[in-house]
This record gives C-alpha cells, sequence and structure tokens, in this order.
C-alpha cells in the first residue's frame, strides 16, 4: 500500500510540474493554441437571414471572413453544408467539402494524466462513424470541441437562453446529402421563408440522440423558424488545407 | 450527514458549474412524467477500486443503492462483462439488463432497447442513444461530474478525491467492449472479473492505457460522452490500473451502471 502512494505522489508530481512548466510564459491567453493550428470552428454568429446565406458560396465566405478576423484567414474554409440535386445539377455533399483532417478546435485544453494539453482532433472516418465500430466508438465532436473561431463555447442545452446548439447541414448522419424530394436545405441555401433544413446539435444533446450533423428537420427556414428550434443559423467551418 | 451533505454539495456544486434549472435535478425521481426510474449510475463508488465481489457484489450495490431512493422493488444488476476462464464462461453485460426500455432518475429514456443503447446498426450507432451528461444521473439525480467541471489538479488523487465530491469522476466501470459484449480471455480488461484491486508492477503502466500481458486493467466507458477522444459510454479505455488510487488517476472512481432487469 506503501509503495501505491508513492507511485501515485511521484504521478502526480511529475504531471503537476509539467503543467506548470506548460503554462509559464503562456499566460493570459493560456489555452489559446495558435490560430494556424485551427481547423474547425463553429461560426460565432450567423449570417442572420434564416436558412438563406446565399448558398454554398456566401456560406464559405462567411466562414473565410469569421477565420480573417482571428488571424486564420490564410487558410481555405468551407461550411459543413449538403446541397440537393436539382435538373442539371449534381448533389453536394457536406463530407466531400471539407478536406481529410484531422481537424483541430481553438483551445487547447486542461492537460490530461501525461500533461497533454492539445485536444485529440477530429477524423473524418470518426465523425461519420464510417464502420460500425467508428460509429459505436463515437467521436471527440463534443460541445468543448465545438467552439466558435474565438473559442467560445457554443449554449447548449442547460445553458442560459437562447440556445444557439442547431448547426445547419443538410446533411444525413453519413454527412451525405438527402437524396428524397422533400427539402432538407432551405432549398439549397437560398430561402429564408418555406422549406426545411436538417441540423444537427453541437452539445450533442437533443431529440434523444446525439448527432452532431442530422438530429432533426426544422419546420420553416425564416430567421424566426431557426430561433424556436433552438437555433440561429450557426454551421460548421472546416479548414481544406 | 456529512455523507449526506456531501451529496447536496455534488448536487449544488453541479448544478452552478452547469447552470442546470434547479426543478430538473431537484424533482423527485419518476416525476413529473411518472415513469420508474430503471437505470441509474452509482453515487457512491465500492472503494477498493477493480475489486467489486465479483458480479454478485456490483450487483449487490445497484440495490443496496435502489433500497435507500425507494427503488429496491425491481432487480438491479451492473453493467459489467466478465471475460471467460477455465470452466467459467464468459458473461457479456448487455444480457444481464434486460431489454428496455430504461428510464432515469427524471423518467427520461436513455435507450428503448438493446439494440439503440449499444448502436447494434451502424444507422443507429450514427445517432447514438439517449445517455448524455444531463440524463447520465445517479439513483439521487445527481449529475456525474465530468471534464471542465471542477478542474483542480490534485482531481486525480484519490486523496483528495474521495472527500471533494464534486471533482471530475466520469469513468465508468463496464469490462465491456462497444457491443456490450466481453473481451475475449487473455488480456484483462476486468480487474479480474471484478476481483483485483491490484496495480501494475512498476514501469508497466507507463504511457497508454490499454491492457497487456499480465496487467491488471479495467475497461471503462463515459455517461457525460466526454473523455478519451470519442466520449463512448461503455468502452472507450483502459485503466492504469486496478487500485482505487489508479482508477482515478484518470479520473474515475469505480462507479458503474445500474440497470432494472424488470
Amino acid at each position: 500500500m506503501k509503495h501505491l502512494s508513492l507511485w501515485t505522489l511521484i504521478g502526480a508530481l511529475v504531471a503537476s510540474s509539467t503543467a506548470t512548466a506548460q503554462d509559464r510564459g503562456r499566460m493570459p491567453a493560456s489555452d489559446r493554441i495558435p490560430s494556424s493550428l485551427m481547423t474547425f470552428f463553429v461560426t460565432s454568429e450567423p449570417i442572420g437571414d434564416g436558412g438563406n446565406l446565399g448558398g454554398l458560396a456566401g456560406a464559405d465566405a462567411h466562414c473565410q471572413t469569421l477565420a480573417a478576423a482571428v488571424g486564420a484567414g490564410g487558410k481555405t474554409w468551407h461550411a459543413y453544408l449538403s446541397t440537393q440535386a436539382r435538373p442539371g445539377q449534381p448533389a453536394v455533399n457536406a463530407r466531400d467539402r471539407i478536406g481529410t483532417g484531422p481537424w483541430y478546435s481553438a483551445k487547447e485544453r486542461v492537460p490530461d494524466y501525461l500533461g497533454r494539453r492539445l485536444s485529440r482532433p477530429i477524423v473524418q472516418s470518426e465523425i461519420h462513424g464510417d464502420t460500425l465500430d467508428e460509429a459505436r466508438r463515437g467521436s471527440n465532436l463534443t460541445k468543448e470541441f465545438a467552439l466558435t473561431e474565438k473559442g467560445a463555447l457554443v449554449n447548449g442545452i442547460g445553458d442560459p437562453m437562447p440556445t444557439r446548439h442547431d448547426i445547419l447541414t443538410g446533411s444525413r448522419p453519413d454527412g451525405r446529402a438527402f437524396t428524397d424530394e422533400a427539402d432538407h436545405t432551405c432549398n439549397n441555401w437560398t430561402s429564408n421563408g418555406a422549406g426545411s433544413a436538417q441540423v444537427g446539435h453541437s452539445d450533442r444533446v437533443g431529440n434523444g440522440n446525439q448527432s452532431w450533423n442530422s438530429s432533426h428537420a426544422t419546420t420553416g427556414c425564416s430567421q424566426r423558424d431557426l430561433v424556436s428550434w433552438g437555433g440561429v443559423g450557426l454551421f460548421y467551418c472546416f479548414a481544406v488545407d | 450527514m456529512e455523507s449526506h451533505m456531501n451529496r447536496v454539495l455534488v448536487l449544488i456544486g453541479v448544478l452552478a458549474l452547469s447552470g442546470l434549472a434547479p426543478s430538473v435535478a431537484f424533482g423527485q425521481h419518476g416525476m413529473p412524467g411518472g415513469t420508474p426510474m430503471t437505470f441509474f449510475v452509482t453515487s457512491e463508488p465500492i472503494g477498493d477500486g477493480g475489486n467489486l465481489g465479483g458480479l454478485a457484489g456490483a450487483d449487490a450495490h445497484c440495490q443496496k443503492l435502489a433500497q435507500e431512493v425507494g427503488a429496491g422493488n425491481r432487480t438491479w444488476r451492473a453493467y459489467l462483462s466478465t471475460q471467460a476462464s477455465p470452466g467459467q464462461p464468459a458473461v457479456n453485460a448487455r444480457d444481464r439488463i434486460g431489454t428496455g426500455p430504461w428510464y432515469n432518475f427524471d423518467g427520461v429514456m436513455i435507450a428503448r432497447d438493446l439494440a439503440q443503447l449499444h448502436g447494434d446498426t451502424i444507422e443507429l450507432a450514427r445517432m447514438g442513444n439517449n445517455l448524455t451528461k444531463r440524463t447520465g444521473l445517479t439513483e439521487k439525480g445527481q449529475i456525474v461530474p465530468g471534464l471542465n467541471d471542477y478542474q483542480v489538479p490534485r482531481d486525480s488523487d484519490w486523496e483528495y478525491s474521495k472527500t471533494t465530491p464534486y471533482t471530475n469522476r466520469h469513468e465508468m466501470l463496464t469490462g465491456s467492449q462497444l457491443d456490450g459484449r466481453a473481451f475475449p480471455p487473455g488480456i484483462d480488461y476486468t480487474c479480474s472479473n471484478w476481483t483485483s484491486n491490484r496495480d501494475p508492477a512498476p514501469g508497466q503502466a507507463q504511457g497508454g492505457l490499454q491492457g497487456g500481458p499480465g496487467r491488471p486493467n479495467a475497461q471503462i466507458g463515459f455517461p457525460d460522452r466526454n473523455g478519451g477522444g470519442n466520449g463512448s459510454w461503455n468502452s472507450s479505455h483502459g485503466t492504469t490500473g486496478c487500485s482505487q488510487t489508479a482508477l482515478n488517476r484518470t479520473h474515475g472512481v469505480g462507479m458503474f451502471y445500474c440497470f432494472a432487469v424488470n
């Protein structure tokens, strides 16, 4: 027993001294990682016109603008959004727009038991559950990972209102576009009135499931409709390079 | 009385940190929906690391905790697997817990059946079940403190954690694979079928959390779905050993899931 206590003590000392050394010289922004490392964020602000994002191009531009504002404009940013097939226009799958990853978010975390501070990244096959084991195990895309480009948490269930956890995706759980006739993309992100958008939850809570990208549909595409469901029209942005 | 105060502290601490409405956590179990509780996370560990007294000891712990909150009329089982040993077949956690649906303290459904709980098809697995930080409640309705709730450097030190009930303690013993079944025999994932409080020999536990030949180890999962880089509720990673202090090193204290089979 004495031996075990000693082991623990040594472990704790090592862990704490490592953390102290890493903290030194980083204050006050000790938990920011260099913006060059951030390759994933949730938009801190919506475009504000409901499901009308100006199409994929408008959404991508919004990602790029927000990233540039925090010094991460040197990368190419794409919104995680699908569009549905139209006559003469094939569907676009959100998962095919975002590069290959892996992706990191805007913050380091508290050191784990080995003193590691950088969050584990999210990985294409894990966030989409490409194998049964990956789907069961899940990914590191948690509420604490899904931060805005400013490193802020997105209000979810249980946080002060308004809830902002509904994230526009227009996608199925595998990250691909819907193939039925119904609207799942606010008319390919051009409608602020009729239609519907498929959304996921950035805090992984709501609607009896944990889907980050395909939890439920909204009724309507106006800004007011989105708010009534617990969102404001935020979306995920990924660096593709 | 002192332990009662501790529980209140957990409740208050976690409430303050997570910003939950008091009405949620202070509700009577089974209220207001009227659905009786058939799932909980143990509010207390047994306290001897991975030695739970086998499955029988763990089941008795579930039953005792349920009894204390007036839910002892059901048959409670710990969600734990044991590995096959000579003359003794494996036991799968998923085969021990009935067929569901299971409801938490608040009457919220955790999963409607075994298939949804474990994600038996890829479609089910991608959507996940309804076990989250907000629904993975103890038999007293407490949220289990997890990452980001109360961060202090000593929260992986059992001497500190045992008197500080709001420190991170989100690792649930399961000894199970992602599908809820036992690991094959050989490498220990169950602290010797929940009878061992031993630690690996010096030098053997450095680094990762995977099991290894002769290395005491327990597979764990997270009710708050946040940890290990994946957030699996039942099979995220192993432990640094099977003593109480080893379990705490990675933010567990030896708690586990309890399900009512009837």
